[in-house]
Formats: structure tokens, C-alpha cells, sequence
């Protein structure tokens, strides 16, 4: 067991390595990733900024729009999956071959590379936050010990949901060649339903409900919720984690039982 | 010991087929067609450990394919596989440890660092000691010549370059099973010797089992001592590549270094004019009577040099294929005179593989 785990732990460190020294090379591309993903929270906090004015909406003032705004840019940098692009390509123009002649389940190389960006843009995010919160008090969170670990533990969740929900995405690719299509209809909805538009409050209460019970919300605004103290209960963080665990199982059955079929019909047809 | 046994070995394809135009693109979501696609038909061949095969077929006549299906990519419709005493599709990761495949139109090597880089990544993941990666890669670096360009992004390599670092980052883990689909695609004279000269040392060296298919007749003579033969999914030979000349084109080749012209008509008379270009003349005869009319075209002409050969390969594959192409009609005909026929498809369906459609470029 030993063995295998140092193994794993040798493979990942290969491979994280390799796509370091690779995303060195295009470091003009991850600025232009960077800058939107931080512009889109920024942009509509503007508006929501703007709406509330000097007073509120849904219990939501200025500076509470910037902190949920801010703290979704940060939550979304940590958890963002964009696997579906490259799965697909591996599929429909075969690089998928030597991959699968190799002894490694092609995800790790994928959750490898997912892990390899957020350990720097992660930072970067954190440092660019930290040096705003310095001169803008209304972004800065009262985070103590415990509910850092909270944030923690939930934007890691957040974070496997995300990827291994992203991760089939792509692999639909080994049955239709519309697999990022479909990649941009769920974050189509994920624009409502997991609070990247609005926290999930200001939504009208029949489409919260929806929300809560898939998950979208899992993958963003819950976290955020935690990271921002908009989660305070015993109860709502119980239920928050819970669906997260619920979610996270759900999506790693499907992604077993979607590889294997996948792979079943890859072995069928050749893709 | 056996290395790789196929036995039966058949893939079917149901694949789509799309009309062009608009009206072409609707149907095919409303009414969809399909249409059976035989890329492999019961074919069967043993290899020993150690053995290095040529594999050889046109375009789309299923090498991909069986290469694919021996190396557990893709599953059979019927018949068995058995490589280094694996079922290939189920083996896992102690399968794959035990054979390298190197796709000549694909390409591992990460293509912005420089190849030393996939192959760290390569150690990580078949679990290399760091002493028998040193070893190894020294040993590669050696025979493949690699010294200068390990050091260079993969993007500013040349192509031969590029597959002897493909071939190096395959091999890292010293599998005992070498599948190499068209190693020699693309690349010049220089390069394709090169890659040959390792293939032989490797398998010298380790006694390594070698299942090549190559577009380059060259790869093959110079290889492989056994061919395989495919052809719209079926074998159409396994023997030794000698045996092949004797067999589909018996007739050897004599060529004449005359001291003086001599007219065409004099030497239709010794046998079938393949070349006419005074002082020199190839004439080919029939394999049994080659010594007897070298004696009398030595005796009658004023012949001042004069070799016996084979035709080259190249002609005998094709006399292979024409020989194929000649008794699929025939069996066409007799089928349109209603004549059972066993091998037809019960459908109808045309049974040409299609390259794009079956994956054969993956």
C-alpha cells in the first residue's frame, strides 16, 4: 500500500513538474485565462455594486457584494476545471492511445495538471486579494482558524466536484463530438445556479430550491458562502458538506461508470 | 515461447454513413444509416519471442487495427489475442509494462519541453529505478544518437530527430514487445536508417519481439525475415519475405551489360523485356529455366557482365495484391451468376474499411 501511494505520489510529482516547465512557455496565455476569470466577478459586481446604491438588496449592501464578488473571483480561480477541451481532443484525435498503452489512468495526468495551475494561479489570485484588501477594508474577511479550515475543506470539495463533473463532460466526447458544446450549456447554467450571477438568495426562492438540491451551488457558492460567513449555522454547513460528499460520490460513480462504458465503446468503434 | 498469438482475430465496425449537402446532414439526424465495416476478418498468426515480423498492407487494410487490438486499444468482435501471455484487454498495468507501441502519425514527446522531460515523466509512471533510467537512456542515447538533442524543445527538432526521441521515451521501461506502426513515416533516407539499424540492434540486444509495419519496403527487407500480409482486413500471406518472390512471382530477373547493341527482337526471344536502355538489358525468365537461358545468353551474345536476381519486392507485394484483387472478382463474378459465397457479407454492405471512419489514423 506504502509502495503504491509513494509510486502515485512519484507519478504526480512528474507530472506537475512537467506542467509547470510547459505552462512556462505560454505565460502570456495563463494572464489572459487569469484576467478573465478575475474581470467576469469583477464586471458584475460592478452592476450589482450599482443596483445596491448606498442601501440593499436581499440584505446584500455594497460592501458585501464586493466580499461575495471577491471571494467568488478566489473560489473560482481555485476550483476552475477545463478538462473537456483537452479530453475531447484526446479522444476524437487519438491522443488518447499511447495514453491508454501507458500503465496510468489518463485522469491523474489530468488532475496533475489541474492541481500544477491552481498552485500558481491560486497564489497569484491570493496575493493580488490580499494587496487589494489592504487598501479596501470592504473585501477583507474575518476568517478565524476555524472557519479557514471550513473555507478550506469546502473549496476542495468544490474543487472535485467541479474537475470530475468537467473530466466526464469530456469524456462524452467518445460518443458525440458536440462533448464542449455541452460544456458550455453547463456552465451556461451554472451562471444562475451556482451564484457566479447573483448570491443564490437573490434568486427567486422556486429556482434556490432547484439550485440547492444539484450541484451547481456545491461547486461555488457554497464555499464562498463559507468563505464570507454567509453560511453560519451548525445546521446550513451540515447540509452544505453533506450535499458536497453527496455530489462528489455521485459524479465519481458516473465518471466510473461513463470510463468504462466509454472505453468499452472506444474499444468498439476506435473513436 | 510464443510472444503474441492471434487466432480468429476479426473486427467489425458499424459505422454512420452521411450523405453530403444540407438535405444529406438532416436525413442523418432523422433517419441515420449505418453500414458494416470489416477492417479485420478472422485473421490468425503465432510470433515467436525474439522474432521481428514485417507487417504489410495498403492504406485502410487493417494493420492499425490488429496493432491496436494486440495492444489492448481496441477490443475484437471475435477471436483471441494473447501477447506476452496477456489477454491485452484486460491485462492492465502489468500488460502495459510489457510492450512499447509508437504510432508513426502521433507523437508522446511533450511538445514545447525538451524530450528529456517526457521522459522523467515516463520513468514516474512505468516506476523506473533512477540507476536503470540512467542506464537505459545512456544505452538509447548511444544507439540511437540522441547526444544533441536532448537538451532541445521537441518543437525545434527535425522529424527524424523527433521519432528517435519517440522511440527513446517508448522504450525507457525495456518492454520485451515492440509494436512500431510506420516509425519511418516522413522521414528522409538519413533517419529511416538510423531507425532501422536500432530496431535490429534492439532486438539483438534484448531479444526484444518486433511487430513493424511500414509504407517503406526498406524497413521491411531489411528487418524482417517474416512478412505478414493484410489486405481488406484479411492475411493474404505469412512466410518468410524470400519465399514470397518464389511463390507469387516466379521468375528471376537477368541483367545484361552487352558489349554491342542488340535489337529488341534478338532478346524477346530469351524471355519478357523489363528493361531496354543499351549497354544495359533487364530481361526476366522464368525462375526454373534462369541457369539455362544465362548459359545460352552467355554462349549467343557478347555479353560482358551478367547478374541473376530477384524482382524487386516492391513488384511482388504487388503481384500479391493483383492476385487478391483478381480472385475477389472472380469470386464477384461467380456470386453474380448466383453462386454461393461464404465470405461476402450477409448484408451487402461494402466491406472496404475506411481509414477516417475505423480510426485507422489513430
Amino acid at each position: 500500500m506504502n509502495g503504491r501511494v509513494t509510486g502515485l505520489a512519484t507519478r504526480y510529482a512528474a507530472l506537475i513538474r512537467a506542467a509547470w516547465l510547459t505552462d512556462l512557455q505560454y505565460r502570456a496565455a495563463i494572464a489572459i485565462w487569469l484576467v478573465l476569470g478575475v474581470a467576469q466577478p469583477l464586471i458584475t459586481l460592478a452592476v450589482w455594486w450599482a443596483v445596491a446604491g448606498g442601501g440593499e438588496v436581499g440584505g446584500y449592501g455594497q460592501a458585501d457584494f464586493a466580499r461575495y464578488f471577491f471571494a467568488l473571483m478566489l473560489v473560482d480561480q481555485l476550483t476552475l476545471a477545463w478538462d473537456v477541451w483537452y479530453i475531447d481532443r484526446w479522444i476524437r484525435e487519438g491522443e488518447l492511445n499511447f495514453r491508454l498503452a501507458r500503465p496510468l489512468n489518463p485522469i491523474h495526468e489530468a488532475i496533475a495538471d489541474n492541481i500544477a495551475y491552481k498552485m500558481k494561479t491560486g497564489t497569484l489570485v491570493l496575493v493580488v486579494w490580499a494587496g487589494i484588501a489592504l487598501v479596501w477594508p470592504a473585501v477583507r474577511l474575518e476568517l478565524g482558524p476555524g472557519r479557514l479550515a471550513l473555507a478550506v475543506l469546502a473549496i476542495v470539495l468544490a474543487a472535485a466536484i467541479r474537475f470530475v463533473s468537467t473530466y466526464v463532460n469530456g469524456l462524452l466526447a467518445f460518443w458525440t463530438t458536440r462533448a464542449t458544446a455541452i460544456a458550455e450549456l453547463h456552465f451556461g447554467i451554472s451562471l444562475f445556479l451556482a451564484g457566479r450571477i447573483a448570491p443564490l438568495s437573490l434568486l427567486p426562492p422556486a429556482v434556490a430550491d432547484v439550485a440547492g438540491v444539484l450541484w451547481f451551488p456545491y461547486m461555488l457558492a457554497f464555499p464562498v458562502e463559507v468563505l464570507t460567513g454567509g453560511v453560519t449555522t451548525a445546521a446550513d454547513l451540515l447540509r452544505g458538506f453533506g450535499w458536497q460528499c453527496f455530489w462528489l460520490a455521485a459524479w465519481i460513480g458516473v465518471y466510473r461508470a461513463v470510463w468504462t462504458r466509454g472505453l468499452r465503446r472506444y474499444g468498439a468503434v476506435g473513436g | 515461447m510464443l510472444a503474441i498469438v492471434a487466432e480468429g482475430l476479426t473486427k467489425h465496425y458499424r459505422v454512420k454513413v452521411r450523405e453530403p449537402g444540407l438535405g444529406g446532414a438532416v436525413r442523418a439526424v432523422f433517419r441515420p444509416r449505418y453500414r458494416d465495416v470489416r477492417a479485420v476478418e478472422a485473421v490468425s498468426f503465432r510470433i515467436e519471442a525474439g522474432e521481428v515480423v514485417g507487417f504489410l498492407g495498403p492504406n485502410g487494410a487493417g494493420k492499425t487495427t490488429t496493432i491496436k487490438m494486440l495492444a489492448g486499444l481496441l477490443h475484437p468482435t471475435a477471436g483471441r489475442v494473447e501477447v506476452a501471455g496477456f489477454d491485452p484487454w484486460t491485462g492492465g498495468a502489468a500488460f502495459k509494462r510489457r510492450f512499447a507501441l509508437v504510432l508513426g502519425n502521433k507523437q508522446q514527446l511533450m511538445w514545447d519541453l525538451p524530450p528529456e522531460e517526457t521522459f522523467l515523466v515516463n520513468r514516474a509512471i512505468y516506476g523506473i529505478g533512477w540507476a536503470d533510467y540512467r542506464r537505459t537512456l545512456d544505452e538509447l542515447v548511444e544507439l540511437l544518437r540522441l547526444g544533441d538533442v536532448l537538451g532541445r524543445p521537441v518543437r525545434q527538432l527535425s522529424q527524424g530527430e523527433r521519432m528517435k526521441c519517440e522511440l527513446a521515451a517508448a522504450l525507457l521501461h525495456r518492454p520485451e514487445i515492440l509494436f512500431l506502426d510506420e516509425p519511418t513515416l516522413g522521414l528522409d533516407v538519413t533517419a529511416q536508417e538510423t531507425i532501422r539499424a536500432f530496431v535490429r540492434d534492439y532486438n539483438e540486444r534484448y531479444g526484444a519481439t518486433v511487430l513493424l509495419t511500414s509504407h517503406y519496403m526498406a524497413d521491411v527487407t531489411a528487418l524482417a525475415e517474416r512478412v505478414l500480409i493484410i489486405e481488406h482486413g484479411t492475411l493474404l500471406y505469412d512466410g518468410a519475405l524470400a519465399a514470397l518472390a518464389e511463390r507469387t512471382l516466379p521468375v528471376k530477373r537477368v541483367t545484361l551489360v552487352l558489349a554491342e547493341d542488340v535489337p529488341r527482337a534478338a532478346l524477346a526471344r530469351y524471355g519478357d523485356i523489363r528493361e531496354y536502355a543499351s549497354p544495359r538489358v533487364v530481361i526476366e525468365v522464368p525462375r526454373r529455366d534462369a541457369a539455362h537461358i544465362s548459359a545460352r545468353l552467355l554462349a549467343e551474345l557478347p555479353v560482358v557482365d551478367l547478374g541473376i536476381g530477384d524482382p524487386p519486392i516492391e513488384e511482388v507485394i504487388r503481384a500479391v495484391f493483383e492476385g487478391a484483387a483478381q480472385a475477389e472478382r472472380a469470386r464477384g463474378a461467380g456470386a453474380a451468376v448466383g453462386q454461393p459465397d461464404t465470405e461476402r457479407p450477409a448484408s451487402g454492405a461494402v466491406a472496404e474499411p475506411d481509414e477516417a471512419e475505423t480510426g485507422e489514423q489513430r
